[in-house]
């Protein structure tokens, strides 16, 4: 045997050795993060340190991206990392949220805390969309009345005492319904559910679970590169929920019950008070210039605990809730406690700067809207929850409103103060 | 030059180089014969380096990998990710563990197919078995420390086969389990096998079978008389070509570890509930593809044995090899053993790659 193949051995693995120094030496750093929730370092920053932390109540210090997000903490290896993550990209899909944001009790708390957010959420109507399915079922024959049977999520109410009587709702499973309308209701128009896949389009686009509301993705998201990747989502957490981001589901048209087809809207609006809502109705100022958020609780869109049916249940916000009646003043509140419930709720959306002593209003539920102050000289003052625009209001005592303070209706009210448009 | 000097049948170089250790374990020289690539396809040799890099490469492993539940394949992901050069180490174990088993098939099947068994090298061969053996389960008790989601249906599986056994099975279960299910217990006893257990009785018939080659008169070819080439080769000249065997392995290997990195798997949350890939490892996919035929024992326990047995008895029940033909490819004195194991090999191989077709 001759030493060349022994020569061009001993080259061969120089070259192995030096491919795989050359490779080791291109590997990223590892970037370490330890949250001191968790303890547990963890090194997914070390691709993703270009992401913005998701909201200041979310310090990364603190929660680092496995309490969320689940994933593989230690690996740096993409398929592997991502392998284990709830939900894929979004971990407040319902499906997961219990362990993601209801990890360590987080929002998934004691009611008495106002930590219960998913509890509440779960048996909400935009959750479990029973008013449509009852409706529809009832309208087709396929049950004798309208008492919410079936929803879009099964769910138990395990809060009781119930107020609404409705203790539990079952899945609605469109493939064992006979009524063809009924399944081709099923079929089409289940998309505005919170936790459902929003239909094909800008202007539905939204995440699902807590995301779909408290992710604004406006404008909509760029597309990745290549064809059917998906579409990037940005890294926010807000409860500053612009009136775009509802609209993704309320007020992009109508259904059409004889086709069971959604008709979308056709107009393009360009003026805010056409865009707001879809044109089939009046509005007075404060419903379109305010976002849905400034006027609609918490507790009115994540519910409270008991499983409702209907929008009308739940919703109560009134004009009175800010302006009162002819004989009575709005409700208000001083702040006293540091720990009340207005200066959490201040904090994640800072959009004021809450005092003790401030006096506010406060919903019929003792709800306060704390983004409202009472003023000195007897006016009140709101600040957007999402444009941070300033507005200020009066009370109707003492105005020359005319109106019966019993009826509270839109169109009552309407009657003298919609706007044109 | 050295070589022609050599072939002819010199063999003063002794007292012109001075041995070194390596050298010096190897005798003075060999016939040329023995150590011929296209005869021994350098399969022994391999497998002695690949073994020699799985125990370095394992003892680095040891000092990171925990082996607990919870922190097993953390551990792993540690090692694979964040040590510098860890996953190489990693990678080269795992490779050096998946080529023993082939290079041991090739050894066994050369052994086989040019009638090395035959006496006085028939208890060798066994010893070779048994290594092999060992080094299959070797290997996956390697691919159980894993730990993680990837091994979760072998596991399962696996120790429930040894349960269909009868009389002993429950028994046997227990001890390889450490309790009525997979368990905590269970990575403990499987790491005892992997480093101590496992690796100190392959170490034994290692360092055994290959003190048997040297006792039994080298690698088989026929005795001196019958012999076509009288010439031998040195140990310097053989050392160069094991040396030149374990640099082209070893770049083989440092090929395979860095463009095909060792499979990984999210961590287990419970051992019992399987989320993963219900697979087996490649080396057992074709029992995998038997025990879809229906009876576990039968088919996952009982064939495979049989067919070990069968391995086992090919020198001592088939027709011997002819001493003439001893070191030759294809010989005609033992086809039937050739043919037993050819038709035993398709078979494994044809239900490893049944295994492997998508399920309809």
């Amino acid at each position: 045997m001759t030493r060349r193949p022994f020569l061009a051995a001993c080259l061969l693995l120089l070259i192995a050795i030096g491919l795989a120094w050359w490779l080791e030496a291109r590997t990223p750093q590892p970037v370490a993060i330890t949250p001191s929730l968790t303890g547990e370092t963890e090194y997914c920053l070390t691709c993703h340190a270009d992401l913005a932390e998701i909201s200041p109540s979310h310090p990364l210090e603190t929660f680092g991206c496995v309490t969320c997000h689940g994933g593989e903490r230690l690996a740096l290896e993409a398929d592997l990392a991502h392998s284990s993550m709830r939900g894929g990209a979004n971990p407040s899909d319902l499906s997961v949220v219990e362990q993601s944001c209801g990890g360590g009790d987080c929002h998934a708390g004691s009611p008495a805390e106002q930590r219960d957010h998913i509890q509440r959420v779960m048996t909400s109507i935009q959750v479990n969309y029973t008013g449509a399915v009852t409706s529809i079922r009832y309208t087709f024959g396929a049950q004798p009345d309208q008492t919410p049977i079936y929803g879009a999520l099964a769910v138990t109410d395990t809060s009781l005492p119930s107020q609404t009587g409705i203790l539990r709702l079952d899945l609605f499973d469109p493939s064992t319904e006979t009524n063809p309308s009924v399944r081709a209701f099923g079929e089409k128009c289940l998309t505005c559910h919170i936790n459902a896949e929003p239909a094909d389009g800008e202007q539905y686009y939204r995440y699902t679970g807590c995301a779909a509301c408290h992710t604004p993705l406006t404008p909509p998201p760029l597309p990745l590169a290549g064809e059917g990747q998906g579409v990037r989502g940005i890294h926010t957490l807000t409860t500053a929920i612009p009136y775009t981001q509802c609209n993704t589901c309320h007020n992009r048209g109508n259904y059409d019950l004889r086709t069971m087809l959604f008709v979308e809207r056709t107009d393009q609006p360009t003026r805010r008070i056409d865009d707001y809502y879809q044109p089939i109705a009046q509005f007075v100022q404060c419903e379109w210039t305010l976002d849905c958020v400034d006027c609609h609780t918490r507790i009115e869109a994540m519910g409270d605990g008991d499983i409702h049916a209907t929008k009308a249940s739940i919703q109560y916000t009134q004009c009175k809730t800010c302006h009162g009646t002819l004989t009575e003043l709005p409700l208000t509140k001083t702040l006293t406690d540091p720990e009340d419930i207005a200066f959490r709720l201040a904090f994640l959306n800072p959009v004021v700067d809450l005092e003790i002593g401030d006096t506010i209003l406060v919903t019929e539920k003792g709800e306060p809207l704390w983004n409202t102050r009472f003023l000195p000289d007897g006016t009140y003052e709101m600040v957007g929850k999402a444009t941070r625009q300033l507005f200020t209001f009066r009370p109707v005592m003492g105005s020359g409103c005319t109106q019966n303070g019993q009826d509270q209706s839109s169109a009552y009210c309407h009657t003298c103060h919609a706007v044109e448009r | 030059m050295e070589s022609a000097i050599f072939d002819r049948g010199y063999y003063i170089i002794d007292s012109i180089m001075r041995p070194n250790f390596f050298h010096h374990i190897h005798p003075p020289t060999i016939p040329a014969e023995q150590s011929r690539w296209r005869y021994t396809l350098g399969a022994g040799g391999t497998a002695i380096f690949l073994t020699l890099v799985l125990i370095i490469t394992g003892v680095l492993e040891m000092f990171y990998y925990v082996p607990t539940p919870d922190e097993a394949a953390l551990s792993v992901q540690t090692l694979s990710f964040l040590v510098p050069f860890g996953g190489l180490v990693r990678n080269l174990h795992f490779w050096a563990a998946q080529l023993l088993l082939i290079v041991s098939a090739v050894h066994l099947v050369r052994v086989v197919f040019t009638g090395a068994y035959a006496p006085p090298r028939r208890f060798n061969y066994l010893l070779g078995l048994t290594l092999f053996i060992l080094a299959i389960l070797l290997d996956f008790t390697g691919y159980i420390l894993r730990w993680d989601q990837g091994i979760q249906w072998a596991l399962v599986v696996g120790v429930n086969l040894v349960k269909t056994i009868p009389l002993v099975g429950e028994q046997l279960y227990v001890f390889l389990v450490g309790g009525s299910q997979p368990g905590s217990v269970t990575l403990i006893r499987f790491y005892a096998w992997h480093i101590f257990g496992l690796m100190l009785l392959a170490a034994i018939m290692t360092v055994w079978h290959s003190f048997r080659v040297r006792r039994d008169g080298g690698i088989a070819v026929p005795p001196p008389e019958l012999r076509a080439d009288p010439a031998r080769i040195s140990r310097f000249e053989l050392v160069r070509r094991e040396v030149t065997a374990m640099l082209l392995t070893g770049a083989a290997l440092l090929l395979l570890s860095v463009f095909s990195p060792a499979p990984i798997a999210p961590a287990i949350t419970d051992v019992n509930a399987i989320t993963g890939d219900a697979r087996a490892p490649w080396f057992f996919l074709w029992v995998q593809q038997m025990l879809k035929w229906g009876d576990p024992f039968l088919w996952g326990v009982l064939v495979p044995v049989l067919l070990l047995l069968i391995l086992a008895l090919i020198p001592y029940v088939l027709p011997r090899p002819a001493q003439n033909e001893v070191g030759r490819w294809f010989i005609r004195s033992n086809r039937l053993a050739q043919v037993v194991l050819a038709v035993m090999a398709l078979l494994v191989i044809l239900l490893t790659l049944l295994a492997l077709l998508p399920a309809a």
